[in-house]
């Protein structure tokens, strides 16, 4: 959902076409002057919208030709909209286009036939502004302007298809990820799909490596006398603590010198679960001895506050609550030293139980 | 459908209800967070609902033509669009696709085209009533 699918960049290209098509000519439109500067803006962005449809069309159909004959059935539609912006039922045609449009897209989402990207909710968010800018009364219209159905359909259509489509987007994005990202906005390395024996060794070799190394971690003592510092707020289950020379010195892999350690918060107080190494630069996966059982990861899109070092995720309309950034971490791979039965010694979390049972003990 | 007055008050309304409603989903979506230990996304969360109901009200007192409204919604989306350029710039790795630029971007840029100008501002009242 943060991303653009490959096949649907075409959509970019085609939706700016058309607001540039759409800007010079419809000022030649005869009736352009007589309507409100709502209705006019409306119709710029349909045709925007339109010219999205019509360009996925090729890329759809030799393989959906059904939704390319939506795609074309909704395309036109938009720019013969866009260009009756005069017709006496035009609002009534343009509202239903645009909420059958958005909903027509969710069910898609929602079934699986379309994967959500940021063609797709850019363009929801165009026909959701084109339709409040439809449906909103303008002072000093004349004629019968029905504004009370305007201002109801207005006030319920917009928060509500926002919201749907938000939470759809999202929900569909958390349960149905691809195969490299997992959950919170994590992208994993690529790496081939099976280890092979040398990998097994090789993973193994750093699994024995890193435990021995960070022994002396134990006691958080040792830790904090390194140079080690908690990162994050000690309500948490766990927090990493890391070592900023570390992170600042860029050692790849080392595991004498990992950059974080990962603590659980215990009631009898922190008791090491893992290191973590990491990368000093964004999209830099480090090297990837045991292929896909230590594969990297790099969180993306997530929301940061500097208020308790607390995280976030990025909404699907690319905002963060007031006073979070959105921001990447750069790659990292965790060691976990403790048994992680569901995701094994390299996986990019720790299961929930195990630090449940650590506290426990 | 004619009219003889603007409706830049009216494309602001929608705007800045659009603005508010996406400051709404980031103010909820702090709150599971919160559930799960983070206790700052708590006052975050609710420092963002109540930013969401701000640009509601503001987007009701630009559509009644107030002048306080104006200036308000001219100065959020001023400080809206400096704060996102700042975070596109930094190599932090912030999202830079199209729904980041519209929503953070192009939402405020336009907002801000819509109420400056001498004319625009003449459509503003001083009165608060």
């Amino acid at each position: 959902m943060y991303s653009i699918n490959p096949e649907h960049a075409v959509g970019v290209v085609g939706g700016l076409l058309a607001l540039f098509i759409a800007l010079v000519a419809l000022r030649f439109h005869p009736g352009w002057r007589l309507v409100p500067g709502t209705v006019r803006a409306a119709s710029v962005l349909m045709a925007v919208s339109g010219g999205v449809h019509l360009a996925l069309i090729p890329h759809h159909l030799a393989s959906e030709p059904l939704t390319s004959l939506l795609f074309l059935l909704n395309g036109v539609a938009f720019i013969a909209l866009a260009v009756m912006f005069t017709w006496r039922w035009w609002r009534i045609a343009a509202a239903a286009l645009l909420i059958t449009t958005v909903l027509a897209y969710l069910v898609y989402v929602a079934i699986g036939f379309e994967g959500p990207d940021q063609v797709g909710l850019a363009t929801k968010l165009v026909e959701v502004t084109a339709l409040g800018l439809a449906l909103v009364p303008v002072r000093g219209e004349v004629g019968r302007t029905y504004r009370s159905w305007r201002w109801a359909t207005l006030g319920v259509a917009m928060p509500l298809l926002i919201v749907i489509t938000g939470a759809t987007v999202w929900i569909v994005d958390l349960a149905r990820p691809d195969a490299r990202h997992v959950h919170a906005g994590a992208l994993l390395q690529s790496t081939n799909t099976f280890p092979t024996p040398q990998q097994v060794d090789a993973a193994n070799r750093l699994y024995a490596e890193t435990k021995a190394a960070i022994q002396p971690y134990t006691d958080w003592h040792a830790a904090y006398s390194a140079g080690y510092r908690p990162g994050g707020s000690s309500t948490l289950p766990s927090t990493h603590w890391m070592n900023q020379r570390y992170v600042d010195a860029g050692y790849v892999m080392d595991p004498h010198r990992p950059q974080g350690l990962v603590y659980a918060n215990t009631h009898h107080g922190p008791v090491l679960l893992g290191a973590m190494f990491q990368m000093k630069g964004l999209n830099q996966f480090g090297p990837d001895p045991g292929g896909p059982l230590t594969a990297w990861h790099q969180h993306e899109n997530i929301c940061f506050t500097p208020f308790g070092f607390e995280f976030s995720l990025m909404t699907p309309f690319a905002t963060c609550p007031i006073g979070a950034i959105d921001i990447s971490a750069s790659p990292m791979l965790h060691v976990w030293v403790v048994d992680n039965p569901r995701g094994g010694p390299f996986a990019v979390d720790i299961d929930p139980s195990v630090v449940t049972a650590v506290d426990r003990t | 459908m004619t009219t003889t007055q603007t409706s830049r008050p009216e494309a602001v309304f929608v705007l800045l209800l659009l603005q508010s409603i996406f400051w709404m989903v980031a103010g909820l979506s702090a709150l599971p967070f919160a559930l799960g230990g983070e206790i700052h996304m708590i006052g975050l969360g609710v420092v963002s609902l109540l930013l969401a109901l701000l640009v509601c009200l503001v987007g009701f007192g630009v559509l009644w033509r107030r002048r306080w409204a104006r200036r308000t919604a001219l100065s959020l989306e001023i400080l809206c669009v400096v704060g996102s350029v700042l975070v596109l710039l930094l190599p932090i790795g912030a999202n830079r696709g199209p729904v980041a630029l519209l929503v953070n971007v192009a939402l405020p840029v336009a907002v801000i085209w819509l109420l400056w100008g001498k004319r625009t501002r003449a459509l503003f009242s001083r009165t608060m009533n």
